[in-house]
């Protein structure tokens, strides 16, 4: 305990934490039996150590086990970029999909695709796969560019921010229904799923392409945590402490940017898992961000799991974007939280 | 110039505006209708010719729901804005909208959307629900009636209207009708629609403008209004259950049109000032021009193909917004 | 005297509203001063000039001779705290974690709290009296308690000059007196120059070495109570009529009483 105080970590109990993690590891169990060929516990830990049947294999070491590491990488990366918001805001509501974040990535991909080609995901060339994260974060940090500049009217002011966001993101959504629109249904029932979200197109290399990218910032961000959690104190007694106020800002709009891109290359934009992480997470372990963030990362991959096994499987063989389960389980209680919120 | 001049010209102005657009949006199009045509088909129609029956079947049912869309839409703002006592309401961000085009997409995708009035009675429902569940929202605690809660919640209920429309659309495989639809557009507009939006829009509108002498009071707040003898409460659900048939006809009618509702009553604060007794006919008659003329543009901007209205009203309504977020003072 | 702070033509303004034309101001080291002066007009915005947390349209602050302009946000806590009006209570805290805020000016890069900073933090804790209180939370204080705590914060910088604005404001007498003969007690044992905005007249003239008052964004005097407390001057200042009791045994000045005049020249304040 006092060994992790000295690097700033401080949980008030240990029980909560391991309670969600037992939770998650629940969850990647069900993912990996569950599907259109179930499978026991046995069996997927049997193919899982190297003897499994070709079938099996080809189930669980190449269809099933790389959502839901993609799923862990995505809940990771929108629960830090929502926390960081929340933080930066000082709003408890805050996330990257209703400020425009994730729609400008969106958007980015979306034009990338609809100039490739080739109409689908898997048989995108590697360029073109390569060039997607790539195109998805100078989309998410154009439009946040362009929310922070337009927001900036003598300095930023929180409540400006999130309003402006709000507003370019109704933009944004505008302009790719206008794409959408032109496309063939094929195309567009492909983009639809993008916009809203699919663990679909997860193989091993997206991993291995955006794996080091979201953990390099995730790393940034918890070198830096102090700095966010000194934001909390307001502005001028921030700045009182040492903070240079701005410049931190900025710095935490910037990599909360980059991780909510690199989350919707691969995964399509998911609302409000940003959101739910850190709020629960926060109810669990205090408000600390070098506590609080890990755990919201576990709290959304949790939830983004079990929805991506429900979007798989509930209305088999049509697959709902994962997005969309997320946003229909995920309102109502974030609704329930801003009523119990003083 | 005084006040009631000023109020005079202005409203004069927008009429004027109302009427020629309405006749630009009847003689213009894929094939352009001359004036004396027109004319002839409104008063001496004779349905063996081309012309006449374009303009009575096709184009003026088409510019007179514009005309009454854009009209409902912006008062709804205008009445919305005054109630919540905050600038950046509007039914499409409230979640209003979204709800009416939940039930629409089931409609269309249970095949129940038969006829206008089928379609019309499905959206209002959906309009009613979503309205009535953010205005609980509101209630449950004060710290929930500042804008910025306000916005979130309304925005999260859109969200979740929305993902549930796109769930129905996809496992009914009619996502992209739908998304046709949602983006809003006139294109199938005929004289049953008039007939509607005519009836339950322009009745829901007269009792509106009736209601904005207390609107004027509830936008000095809830204290100060009990204060001046006005239950809040009471008339903002009364407020509620008229925006409900108001939102809920133009959505039947026009799909999702956003933003009119958000921009035309600011211009007109501007212009004509705060007094809601003005400024919710004023809006209704200015949202009427606005819509007329977007939807000439949305037919002629890339003829022939016929663009999504909404996306007009976003292309203008987006920056005006965010315009006025950055004035704002908080 | 050597100067601690010194304020040379500094303007100040608030979008485009200037607030601050032109202010010429010198602190002296290791005394208590006060300013004082009418609302809206330029005590506070000076205070925060000071900090850095405006920023300044013209002029130079010195901080013990050097310029400020050119110290990190960092540097500059180290040497000069401050604690500004009604500063936010993050969600759940406890007294202990927040005024350990106070030590981010020394935070290692990676590193979290080391054994110094948890004696400084103790230290604060005992100097202003919340040692008790050091596992509550924040939000369930009293108000003279959480201005204790908001203290504490600001002394774990151990920085040797010290900014409040305005911390008596929303106390009750017994918890503005605290909260003064803490100040005092910092100043007169620990050295710290300290500086105070506050509204209280009697309270500046009782606790206060050197008084500054201001009035439109300028300095209309300065000095040690006993001088500078006159009629003449609070009339300037406030537009009062007071009536001042001066009692050599004391030490210090009294108003007992006050009546309004109508202004000889009216100033509209920000």
């Amino acid at each position: 305990m006092r060994l992790l105080s000295c690097a700033g970590v401080g949980a008030r109990s240990w029980l909560p934490g391991v309670v969600v993690v037992a939770v998650f590891l629940a969850a990647v169990c069900v993912s990996l039996m569950v599907g259109s060929y179930t499978m026991t516990p046995g069996e997927v830990v049997a193919t899982l150590m190297g003897q499994g049947s070709k079938l099996q294999n080809f189930a669980v070491l190449q269809t099933r086990l790389p959502r839901t590491v993609l799923a862990f990488l995505v809940g990771t990366a929108l629960a830090f970029s929502g926390g960081i918001l929340q933080g930066v805001t000082r709003n408890p509501l805050a996330e990257p999909g209703m400020i425009g974040i994730n729609a400008g990535a969106a958007l980015a991909v979306v034009l990338w695709i609809s100039a490739q080609t080739s109409a689908y995901y898997s048989q995108l060339d590697l360029f073109a796969s390569v060039g997607m994260p790539v195109v998805a974060a100078m989309g998410a940090l154009l439009s946040t560019g362009l929310v922070y500049g337009l927001s900036h009217n003598h300095g930023i002011r929180p409540v400006r921010f999130i309003l402006t966001g709000i507003g370019v993101n109704g933009g944004i959504l505008a302009i790719i229904t206008y794409f959408q629109l032109a496309m063939s249904k094929g195309s567009y029932n492909q983009v639809l799923t993008w916009t809203n979200g699919s663990l679909w197109g997860s193989s091993w290399t997206y991993i291995a392409l955006v794996a080091p990218l979201i953990l390099a910032v995730v790393a940034i961000v918890l070198a830096k945590a102090p700095s966010l959690d000194a934001l909390a104190l307001g502005d001028e007694l921030a700045c009182g402490i040492g903070v240079n106020v701005s410049r931190q800002r900025a710095a935490f709009v910037v990599l909360a940017a980059l991780l909510a891109a690199f989350a919707t290359a691969v995964a399509g934009s998911i609302a409000f898992l940003g959101l739910l992480g850190p709020q629960i997470a926060r109810r669990l372990v205090g408000p600390r961000a070098r506590v609080m963030l890990p755990m919201a990362a576990v709290v959304s991959s949790v939830i983004l799991v079990v929805a991506d096994t429900v979007a798989r499987n509930a209305f088999s063989p049509i697959e709902i974007p994962v997005g969309v389960v997320v946003a229909v389980i995920g309102v109502p209680y974030f609704i329930y939280l801003m009523i119990k919120e003083r | 110039m005084n006040d009631k001049v000023k109020r005079t010209v202005v409203f004069a102005a927008g009429i004027v505006l109302v009427a020629v657009g309405v006749l630009v949006s009847v003689c213009v199009g894929a094939k352009n209708i001359a004036l004396p045509d027109v004319l002839g088909a409104i008063f001496s129609y004779d349905e063996d010719i081309l012309e006449h029956v374009l303009v009575h079947d096709a184009r003026l049912p088409r510019a007179l729901c514009a005309v009454f869309v854009g009209g409902v839409l912006a008062l709804s703002g205008a009445m919305m804005q005054g109630v919540l006592r905050n600038p950046v309401a509007e039914p499409s961000i409230m979640g209003v909208n979204q709800g009416a085009t939940l039930m629409v997409s089931i409609a269309l995708v249970a095949g129940l959307a038969g006829g206008a009035l089928g379609g019309f009675l499905m959206a209002l429902v959906g309009a009613a629900v979503s309205g009535g569940l953010l205005l609980l929202f509101t209630l449950t605690n004060s710290a929930n009636q500042s804008m910025a809660r306000i916005l979130l919640a309304g925005t999260a209920m859109s969200t979740f209207f929305l993902a549930l429309a796109t769930m129905v659309g996809l496992l009914g495989n009619r996502s992209q009708e739908l998304a046709f639809w949602v983006a809003g557009g006139l294109r199938q507009t005929g004289w049953t629609q008039v007939a509607v939006l005519a009836v339950i829009g322009g009745a829901f509108s007269a009792l509106a403008f009736a209601w904005s002498g207390k609107v004027n009071v509830l936008s000095l707040g809830d204290e100060f209004s009990c204060g001046l003898g006005i239950r809040p409460v009471r008339v903002k659900m009364q407020v509620v259950a008229m925006l409900v048939p108001l939102c809920g006809v133009a959505v039947a009618v026009a799909g999702n049109i956003g933003y009119i509702g958000l921009f035309i009553p600011h211009i007109m604060r501007r212009v004509i000032g705060n007094d809601y007794r003005v400024l919710m006919p004023a809006s209704f008659v200015f949202g009427a021009a606005v819509l007329v003329w977007a939807d000439i543009a949305a037919r002629m901007v890339m003829a022939p193909y016929e663009l999504p209205v909404g996306l007009f009203t976003a292309i203008i309504g987006v920056p005006v917004f965010l315009l006025l977020v950055r004035g704002e003072k908080h | 005297m050597p100067c601690a702070i010194e304020l040379r033509g500094v303007q100040v303004a608030y979008d485009d509203t200037v607030v601050v034309p032109d202010a010429n101001l010198s602190i002296a080291a290791g005394k208590v001063t006060m300013l004082i002066g009418p609302n809206g007009c330029g005590k506070s915005t000076t205070l925060k000039a000071i900090a850095r947390i405006n920023p300044l349209r013209k002029g130079e602050v010195f901080l013990h001779g050097e310029s400020v302009a050119g110290m990190s946000q960092r540097a500059l806590a180290r040497k000069l705290a401050v604690l500004p009006q009604s500063p936010a209570v993050p969600e759940g805290i406890n007294v202990r974690d927040l005024v350990a805020y106070g030590r981010f000016p020394y935070r290692k890069p990676l590193g979290g709290l080391s054994k110094e900073d948890h004696e400084v933090i103790d230290w604060a804790m005992r100097r202003t009296g919340v040692e008790a209180l050091a596992e509550r939370r924040v939000d369930e204080l009293s108000g003279g308690q959480r201005q204790r705590v908001w203290i504490a914060l600001t002394l774990a910088q151990k920085a040797d000059v010290m900014l409040f604005d305005e911390p008596t404001t929303y106390l009750d007498i017994s918890h503005q007196i605290e909260v003064l003969e803490l100040l005092r007690r910092l100043n007169r044992e620990e050295g710290a120059t300290v500086v105070v905005v506050i509204h209280e007249l009697n309270l500046a003239a009782k606790y206060a070495d050197h008084i500054v008052g201001m009035r439109a964004g300028k300095v209309a005097f300065e000095g040690a109570p006993c001088d500078v407390f006159n009629e003449a001057n609070l009339r300037a200042l406030y537009d009062i009529e007071p009536e001042i009791l001066r009692d050599p045994a004391r030490g210090y000045p009294v108003c007992i009483d006050y009546a309004r005049v109508e202004s000889a020249n009216p100033v509209v304040c920000a």
